[in-house]
């Protein structure tokens, strides 16, 4: 039936075949890129070719989302408003991020706040010269802020301290990874995920089919996990108090403010939430570093398709009810 | 069929032959093994690879940004930040990283550092780290 000619060159073949689906074809592609003062990672499988420019559209879209929310660009929707003594015309598009900030805030008792711009100028955590301000200059800070600190109606919003300053750090990376992962779907992706400093949203299972799996940073053990979440079509945030702080006289003071104080939230190392969104992971994680362990535990457990892992200040682990079906 | 092939059509030199090639494929499958063994780093600026190293062999070295030099230092498998001309040394402040996946960066001065493990290691460890 075959000679041998053609015998050796069917083995060649064979061999270059075998060869071809040992390269590693669930090779996935990583992108990064500096937005939003934090790395941005995305990973996706397929066809770089096909897949580059959608990167690119992603991390346009990211950049868009920085300079509309922006607290440090002058221009920035976030930075008028804080700005203006007067009501102000927002775009759609903040009018709709506040008011899905607004409810969390509400939701929370407070604890999410996104009026707390003059605290953490005051603070300058992330500055070079942070420092521990005094009662009284806290205590201007404070004043108006609150879930009811924000009017909305339509496009307009008014606040009701004309000196309030904006800050939505608890809840524009979220949407900005949202918005990146809506960009990939649109553009046919399948299987991707974009992580921007520890926020992580999901489109679709690995592309091997099996299900992401997202190691969460132990607190205070650099080298372990606190455990491993196996996910689909999720969004995963960590807020920890070990990534921003500084230390003075021995006290460290981090990133992650009490607004019923002023000061660092102390009844958390770090809480990690899962849910349908990063923007609301976002907001829901800082909310629940600042409610502390029992009541952050509660808010969690009392909103649908979310569940979280708090480590309170002596260290011990709070799980949702539904967490444990998601570690392996 | 194939074995009355094997045995008629073939010389002692084409079943030599086939079984070198045999032995190649094999092989090609467990050099892949052997190689994932070591993970490394990798260093980018933007899209830019600047550099890659083993992490299994202790060295330093500097990397040019936009602020200036950042001293990189691979010991014991992990990697850390030794110098950095950033206002905060926040990546100095990262600490090491020799997981796969994990992730350093200097922001100011534009630096990337990943580190690349085998792809075992997404069986038995993880996708992302949530930190």
């Amino acid at each position: 039936m075959f000679g041998r000619p053609q015998l050796v060159f069917l083995l060649l073949l064979l061999v270059a075949g075998l060869a071809w689906l040992r390269l590693p074809g669930d090779e996935q592609r990583v992108r990064t890129a500096l937005i939003m003062g934090t790395l941005v990672e995305i990973r996706l499988a397929g066809d770089p070719q096909q897949f580059n420019p959608a990167i690119d559209a992603a991390f346009a879209e990211m950049s868009r989302v920085e300079k509309l929310f922006s607290s440090q660009l002058a221009e920035s929707d976030v930075s008028q408003l804080s700005f203006s003594t007067e009501p102000f015309q927002v775009t759609e598009e903040s009018a709709a991020l506040l008011q899905r900030g607004r409810q969390i805030a509400r939701q929370s008792d407070g604890a999410f706040d996104m009026s707390l711009g003059a605290l953490k100028q005051l603070w300058g955590v992330e500055t070079e010269n942070p420092q521990v301000p005094s009662a009284e200059q806290l205590q201007q800070a404070l004043a108006g802020v609150g879930p009811e600190a924000l009017q909305i109606e339509g496009r307009t919003v008014s606040k009701s301290n004309p000196h309030l300053q904006i800050d939505l750090g608890g809840i524009a990376k979220g949407y900005a990874v949202d918005r990146a992962l809506e960009i990939l779907r649109r553009a046919g992706v399948t299987s991707a995920a974009v992580n921007a400093g520890g926020d992580i949203g999901l489109l679709g299972s690995r592309e091997d089919g099996k299900p992401w799996r997202i190691g969460i940073q132990h607190p205070r053990k650099q080298d372990e996990l606190l455990t491993t979440l196996i996910l689909t079509d999720r969004a995963v945030v960590t807020s920890g108090d070990y990534e921003r702080f500084f230390e003075k006289d021995g006290v460290r003071y981090h990133h992650i403010f009490d607004p019923r104080s002023g000061y660092p939230a102390r009844d958390c190392q770090s809480v990690t939430v899962v849910a349908a969104d990063v923007a609301s992971a976002d907001a829901l994680a800082t909310a629940a570093f600042v409610l502390g362990p029992q009541q952050g535990l509660q808010l969690l457990e009392q909103l649908p398709q979310v569940e979280g892992l708090l480590v309170a200040a002596d260290g011990t682990l709070h799980r949702t009810s539904g967490l444990a079906a998601l570690e392996p | 069929m194939i074995f009355s092939i094997w045995r008629q059509r073939l010389t002692r030199f084409d079943r030599k032959l086939v079984a070198a090639l045999a032995l190649l494929v094999l092989s090609s499958f467990l050099l892949p093994l052997q190689q994932a063994a070591g993970s490394r780093l990798v260093v980018s600026s933007g899209d830019n690879i600047l550099f890659v190293a083993p992490l299994n062999q202790d060295q330093q070295f500097e990397l040019s940004g936009p602020l200036g030099s950042t001293k990189l230092q691979i010991s014991n498998g992990a990697v850390r930040v030794l110098s950095s001309p950033c206002p905060q040394k926040i990546c100095i402040g990262m600490g090491k990283v020799s997981r796969n996946g994990e992730l350093l960066a200097c922001v100011p001065n534009r630096l990337v550092i990943r580190i690349e493990g085998k792809s075992t290691d997404r069986e038995s460890g993880y996708d992302l780290l949530s930190r």
